[in-house]
């Protein structure tokens, strides 16, 4: 953190002489109250460090650690076993597979999400307006509900003697649906994990999208189609290009929630997501609360947060870039 | 940025490019945008349809897209069900104590970073958008460590801390932008005509962020409200929330659907009437500036 702030921060201080005029006012009183903004941001500063901060720290401290139910209950330091926690997750091949259904998933879902998302904010410019605001309206409701909710109406809908799914499934000719349990195939099961997280994610991505398309010149648009431009083409050169910056940070964000996919997953496995539905969110927990490996759980963290990072990295760029950040 | 929107939502209806377009393509356009609203709807409907069935309707194996017997069953069975309104407290609790503690925090930081400039400005507002990126999961077991060194496990306290710390980012980075977007002139002005500094703030700064500070209060409700992982964990039973009581519901005494999606309900009312309330700003603040117009 402290490269980036070197070259940043100097500025506004270095700059402070060469202001505008309009601003000279200013200076006089700052220097009277040079300590203020630090009063400011010290409750917050310490809030952060004491509750996000030190975990942090002691996160990676433990997973060079061997904490266990009896160190925990006793009170006793545990024992330092430095890369012995690493060595046994990454050697584990449940532990890889894990990794690699996270990945897929993420890849898979956030791909589905932003073209779907995408196209629905591309529809929502084409419908009368009434249309439109059903699917505002609708997408609200959506967007409204809290996650855990919105996977335990999931639950309801695929439940396997009562659901209304089966249900609907059994009019389609030639399949027969009764008693149907979409989690016995992880596939069938993360289908549906992945419909609901699509479903769930589609208005933020939908209305983003639509609030950055009507920033998209009209009247760039109508020349194009004068000038004979397909609709295809418009969307090539005209749109996508407008829209870029704003696809970009949604499909940043949609990376970083998907990627800890822990709620979904967790509820519609009753809060005991069977092997083939754990991602490295709900495994890094349930090694460290369910069987007390606290140590093996912060170390899945840290690597968690460490194949994350370049993405959040990127995303806080791109703040800076488009100059949201002044 | 609420200043913003409005104009801008003007311009979803006059912005709409009309040259060259057929109009069977607008009726196959509209035709996609009922049927993906209405499927879109579907899951929510279902819910409301269940909670108003009485119990042998909603475990029917045919079953009906209407309630045939509306009732109002499952929600007094919800209400009656043991802990229910015990969580539904404790919720209240510990989102107002996080939701006021992080405003009041955050609101000062927020003027910091939007109204002065000094030294380590840009590395706070790093700070401030990389903490929002932390999956808060990953913190759980150093957190119910610590909280459990400091006997705040099994507390409404120990949690309301954490909510705090964990919506406080979202609210600095909110308040920020709604503070930049009062002119800078009225401080000056202000200032001039002999005004001091904690004049201008509570005269100016704070009537004109009032707007702001609903909305940025409004959406750490809802994240507060919604959280269920970290009080679960930290918490037993009698000193969890709603949405936790959701999750026991299912495990403990097999699925009463009925019942269940009844709570379900009463826990999102105040959720989606809030994020109803204050939709426009939600997104902003995430994404806001991508688009120049």
């Amino acid at each position: 953190m402290s490269v980036v702030e070197s070259p940043t921060t100097r500025r506004p201080g270095g700059s402070t002489p060469h202001r505008a005029p309009g601003r000279a006012a200013r200076p006089r009183r700052r220097r009277q109250g040079a300590s203020t903004p630090w009063l400011l941001v010290i409750p917050t500063l310490l809030l952060l460090a004491g509750l996000l901060g030190y975990p942090l720290i002691r996160m990676i401290v433990l997973s060079f650690q061997n904490m266990r139910l009896r160190e925990l209950l006793s009170g006793r330091t545990p024992a330092w076993v430095g890369l012995d926690n690493y060595t046994k997750v990454l050697t584990d091949s449940v532990f890889w597979t894990v990794v690699g259904r996270t990945v897929l998933f993420t890849i898979v879902c956030v791909l589905i999400s932003v073209f779907i998302g995408l196209g629905i904010a591309l529809l929502m410019r084409r419908v009368a307006r009434g249309v439109r605001l059903f699917m505002i309206v609708a997408m609200m409701f959506v967007w409204a509900l809290p996650q855990l909710v919105a996977a335990q109406i999931f639950r309801w809908i695929t439940d396997s003697d009562f659901g209304v799914l089966n249900y609907v499934l059994n009019f389609l000719p030639g399949v027969n649906f009764d008693n149907h349990s979409w989690f016995v195939n992880p596939w069938q099961g993360w289908g549906v994990i992945t419909t609901l997280v699509v479903w769930a994610g589609i208005p933020f991505l939908a209305i983003t999208l639509n609030a950055g398309l009507t920033q998209v010149p009209k009247e760039l648009v109508e020349a194009a189609t004068v000038d004979g431009a397909t609709p295809w083409q418009v969307l090539r050169n005209i749109t996508l290009p407008i829209l870029k910056p704003l696809i970009t940070i949604v499909t940043t964000l949609s990376v970083i929630w998907d990627f800890g996919l822990f709620t979904q997953n967790w509820a519609l496995r009753d809060g005991h997501p069977e092997p083939q539905f754990q991602t490295l969110a709900t495994y890094s927990y349930t090694q460290a609360f369910g069987q007390s490996r606290y140590s093996i759980g912060s170390a899945i963290s840290v690597i968690t947060v460490l194949l994350m990072l370049g993405v959040m990295a990127f995303y806080i760029r791109q703040m800076f870039k488009i100059g949201e950040v002044d | 940025m609420v200043v913003a929107a409005s104009p801008r939502r003007k311009r979803v209806d006059d912005g709409v490019v009309t040259v060259g377009r057929s109009k069977a393509g607008t009726v196959v356009a509209n035709a996609i945008g009922v049927i993906f609203s209405v499927l879109m709807l579907f899951p929510v409907y279902w819910v409301l349809n269940t909670a108003f069935k009485p119990a042998d309707e909603v475990l029917a194996l045919t079953p009906t897209f209407w309630p045939e017997h509306p009732t109002f069953a499952n929600f007094t069975s919800a209400f009656k069900a043991p802990l229910f309104l015990q969580d539904m407290l404790n919720g209240l609790i510990v989102t107002v104590l996080a939701v006021a503690g992080a405003l009041v925090v955050g609101f000062l930081a927020a003027l910091a970073i939007a109204r002065f400039s000094f030294y380590g400005r840009k590395a706070i507002i790093l700070v401030v958008l990389a903490v929002q990126l932390v999956p808060f999961l990953a913190l759980l077991i150093p957190l119910f460590l610590m909280l459990q060194t400091a006997s705040l496990t099994n507390s409404l306290i120990g949690v309301s801390i954490t909510y705090l710390v964990l919506i406080l980012p979202y609210t600095v980075w909110t308040l920020r932008g709604f503070i930049s977007g009062i002119p800078r002139e009225l401080d000056e002005a202000a200032l001039i005509d002999g005004c001091t500094r904690a004049q201008v703030f509570w005269r100016i700064i704070l009537p004109l962020t009032g707007p702001g500070l609903v909305a940025t209060s409004v959406y750490g409700f809802i994240q507060a409200w919604n959280e269920f992982i970290i009080i679960n964990t930290l918490n037993s039973p009698a000193k969890q929330n709603l949405m936790a009581w959701l999750l026991q519901n299912q495990t403990t005494r097999g699925t009463a659907w009925g019942p269940l999606m009844a709570g379900a309900i009463i826990t999102s009312i105040p959720v989606v009437v809030f994020f109803l309330l204050i939709q426009r700003n939600i997104a902003t603040g995430l994404t806001a500036g991508a688009v120049k117009g």
